[in-house]
C-alpha cells in the first residue's frame, strides 16, 4: 500500500510536546483564488480612500490629495498583505476567505519580520510583469509549495481549517471480520480512511478502490469491499493499548 | 480501548479545552483565571493525540484532535511583540551594530554604488556620448527643467500650496519602494541587489554629470546635499540586506541551502527597517528642506553636517553594550 503522504498535502511536525501534528499545506490554485481575491479589495480600498481624498481636497488643496494618493499607494501596495498575515489570524482577508492561513514550518504563527520578507520577496515571485511566473515555478519546485519568499521567511500556506467532508454515513457494517495477517499502522489507517470516506463514493467506485486491496481481502468486486468494511470495523472495535 | 469508548471517556475534557481555547481568544482573555489552565490541558490533548496515533485509531478522531493541538498550539506559541522599548534600543545599538557586523557587505555595496557613479560623473569631462545615452532625451530635458538656474528650482517645483508635502509622499512612494526591490532582489542569488545599485550608481552619477555639463552644478549640489546622506547611505544598507540573503544561497557554510536562507533573511531585517528609515528620512529632508529658497552655502554644511552625523552614528552608537 502507499504511504499517505504521497496521497495527500498533509506535512508531519514534532512539536516540542513531542507529539506530531499534520498541516495541510495548500497547494497554487487556492492561493491564487486568495490572491484574486485580494486584489480586488486592494483596488477598492483604494478607489474608496482616494474618492474620500478627492471630496476633502476641496479644503487641502490638489496636491496634498496626490501627496496622500501617492502614499496610500505605496502603503496598500507594500504593507497589506504583511500587515494582515503578521496579525492575530496569520492571513489576508482573501486568504481567510478561501479557508488558508501562512504558518512557520514548525506550524506556529509568523512573525512580523517573516511576513516582511515573504511579501516584500513578492517583487521578484511576481517577475515577469506581476504574473507569478518565478513563484510558481518554486511552488513546483519545492515539497511544501513554497515560493521564493516563504523559503526565505521560512513559511508555508496552510489550511486553517480542513473543508467538512459531507455527512454522509458509511454503510452500516453487518459483520467484523479480523486480518488475516499482522497490519502496520500505516494500512490500518487506510483501512479506517476506507471505512470513513467509503460513505462519499458510489458502489462501483467503492468496489474499484477494494480491488486494490485483492491481495488482503481475498476477493474481488463486492465482496472484497464488504470484507474490507468488516476488517476496519472488527480493528476499530478491538484496536487497543494492549493489543 | 476502542476509539469509542476513548472518545466517549475523554469527550468532556476536549469540550472544556474548546471553551478554554474560546475564552482566551475573547478581548481581556488574558486575565480570566481559568486560562492558565490551558497550557496544562494542551499538553493533555497533546497526549491523546499521541495515544491515538500509537493505537492506530485512524480517521476522524485522529483528524479531529490534530485540529485541537494546531489550534492549541498556535495560541500558546505566540511571540511577543515588543513595544517602544524595542524600536528605541534598535535605533541606539541594534541597527548600527548589524551595519557594523556585515562591514564587508557596507564596503562591497559601496562600491557597487560609488564606482559607476563616480566613472560616469567623470565621463562628462571627455565624452558627453556615455552620459546622454544613459538619460535619454527625456532624462536629460527633466534635469534641465529642474536645475537650469538657482531661480527656477524652487519656483517650478514647490511654489503651490502642499506640493512639499506631495513630493515628500512622493519621495516615500519612489525611494521607499526601490529599498524594498533592492531587498527583495537578493533572492536572485543577489544578481537583483547588485543590479539597483549599478544602475542608479549609473544613473545617478550620469545625472550628477550632466547637471554639472549643462545645467547650473549649484542648484543642483545645493538641492541634494541635504538628503544625499540619509538616501545614499539608506541604499547602500538596503543592498547590504539584499547581498545578506544573495550570500545565503551562494555561500551557505555548514547550514542547507534554505536553512542558511531563512537564518540570512532574518539577520536581514535589521538591515532593511534601518534602511527603509534613513530612506523616510531622507524623503522628509528632500520634500521639506532641500527646495527651500536658503543660501547653498547653508545648504552645503547641512549636507556636511548630514554626512558626518551619520558616520559618527554608525562607527559609536552601541560600542558600550
Amino acid at each position: 500500500m502507499a504511504a499517505p503522504a504521497v496521497l495527500d498535502t498533509l506535512q508531519p511536525v514534532e512539536l516540542a510536546e513531542g507529539v506530531e501534528i499534520r498541516l495541510r499545506v495548500a497547494g497554487p490554485l487556492q492561493r491564487i483564488g486568495a490572491y484574486l481575491i485580494d486584489l480586488l479589495i486592494r483596488v477598492a480600498l483604494f478607489i474608496v480612500l482616494t474618492i474620500l481624498y478627492s471630496i476633502s481636497g476641496i479644503a487641502l488643496g490638489g496636491q496634498v490629495v496626490t501627496g496622500l494618493v501617492l502614499l496610500t499607494w505605496f502603503v496598500i501596495d507594500w504593507f497589506y498583505p504583511v500587515f494582515f498575515e503578521a496579525g492575530k489570524h496569520g492571513a489576508t482577508p482573501g486568504k481567510r476567505m478561501v479557508g488558508l492561513r501562512v504558518v512557520q514550518i514548525s506550524g506556529t504563527p509568523i512573525t512580523i519580520g517573516q511576513s516582511v520578507v515573504r511579501n516584500f520577496m513578492r517583487f521578484i515571485d511576481g517577475l515577469p510583469m506581476f504574473n507569478y511566473i518565478v513563484g510558481l515555478a518554486s511552488c513546483f519546485a519545492t515539497r511544501r509549495f513554497q515560493r521564493l519568499g516563504d523559503l526565505a521567511a521560512g513559511t508555508v500556506v496552510v489550511y486553517q481549517r480542513v473543508p467538512p467532508q459531507p455527512g454522509v454515513p458509511a454503510p452500516p457494517p453487518i459483520r467484523a471480520m479480523a486480518p488475516p495477517v499482522g497490519l502496520s499502522g500505516a494500512e490500518v489507517r487506510a483501512l479506517s480512511s476506507f471505512r470513513d470516506r467509503s460513505g462519499l463514493w458510489p458502489e462501483a467506485r467503492r468496489i474499484e478502490i477494494a480491488d486494490q486491496a485483492r491481495a488482503l481481502s481475498g476477493a474481488a468486486g463486492a465482496e472484497g469491499a464488504s470484507r474490507l468494511m468488516a476488517m476496519a470495523h472488527w480493528l476499530r472495535g478491538q484496536s487497543g493499548g494492549g493489543t | 480501548m476502542t476509539p469509542g469508548e476513548f472518545e466517549r471517556k475523554n469527550a468532556a475534557r476536549w469540550a472544556e479545552y474548546e471553551a478554554l481555547l474560546a475564552a482566551s481568544r475573547k478581548k481581556g482573555g488574558a486575565r480570566d483565571p481559568r486560562v492558565t489552565e490551558l497550557p496544562r490541558r494542551f499538553r493533555e490533548i497533546c497526549l491523546d493525540l499521541s495515544l491515538a496515533e500509537a493505537r492506530m485509531y485512524g480517521g476522524l478522531l485522529i483528524e479531529r484532535l490534530n485540529a485541537l493541538v494546531i489550534r492549541g498550539y498556535e495560541r500558546l506559541y505566540r511571540t511577543r511583540r515588543g513595544g517602544m522599548e524595542r524600536f528605541v534600543r534598535f535605533l541606539t545599538t541594534g541597527f548600527p551594530q548589524a551595519v557594523r557586523r556585515d562591514w564587508k557587505l557596507f564596503w562591497l555595496c559601496n562600491a557597487a554604488f560609488w564606482v559607476p557613479f563616480l566613472l560616469l560623473m567623470v565621463s562628462e569631462s571627455r565624452d558627453m556620448r556615455w552620459i546622454q545615452s544613459v538619460l535619454g532625451p527625456e532624462g536629460m530635458a527633466n534635469m534641465e527643467s529642474m536645475y537650469a538656474s538657482r531661480e527656477g528650482q524652487a519656483d517650478h517645483l514647490r511654489a503651490e500650496y502642499g506640493s512639499n508635502f506631495m513630493m515628500f509622499c512622493f519621495y516615500i512612494w519612489n525611494n521607499v519602494a526601490i529599498d524594498f526591490r533592492i531587498f527583495a532582489g537578493g533572492i536572485l542569488a543577489g544578481l537583483g541587489t547588485m543590479f539597483f545599485l549599478l544602475f542608479n550608481g549609473v544613473y545617478i552619477g550620469g545625472a550628477a554629470g550632466y547637471a554639472n555639463h549643462a545645467c547650473d552644478p549649484v542648484a543642483f549640489w545645493s538641492f541634494v546635499s541635504g538628503h544625499s546622506s540619509f538616501e545614499l547611505i539608506g541604499m547602500v544598507i538596503a543592498g547590504m540586506a539584499g547581498m545578506r540573503i544573495g550570500l545565503a544561497i551562494l555561500r551557505p557554510g555548514r547550514l542547507p541551502r534554505t536553512r542558511a536562507l531563512v537564518a540570512a533573511a532574518r539577520d536581514s531585517l535589521p538591515l532593511l527597517y534601518g534602511a527603509a528609515l534613513l530612506t523616510t528620512l531622507a524623503a522628509a529632508v528632500e520634500g521639506f528642506w532641500s527646495a527651500q529658497p536658503v543660501e547653498p552655502m547653508v545648504k552645503y554644511v547641512v549636507g556636511i553636517i548630514g554626512w558626518l552625523l551619520h558616520a559618527v552614528y554608525f562607527l559609536f552608537a552601541g560600542r558600550g553594550d
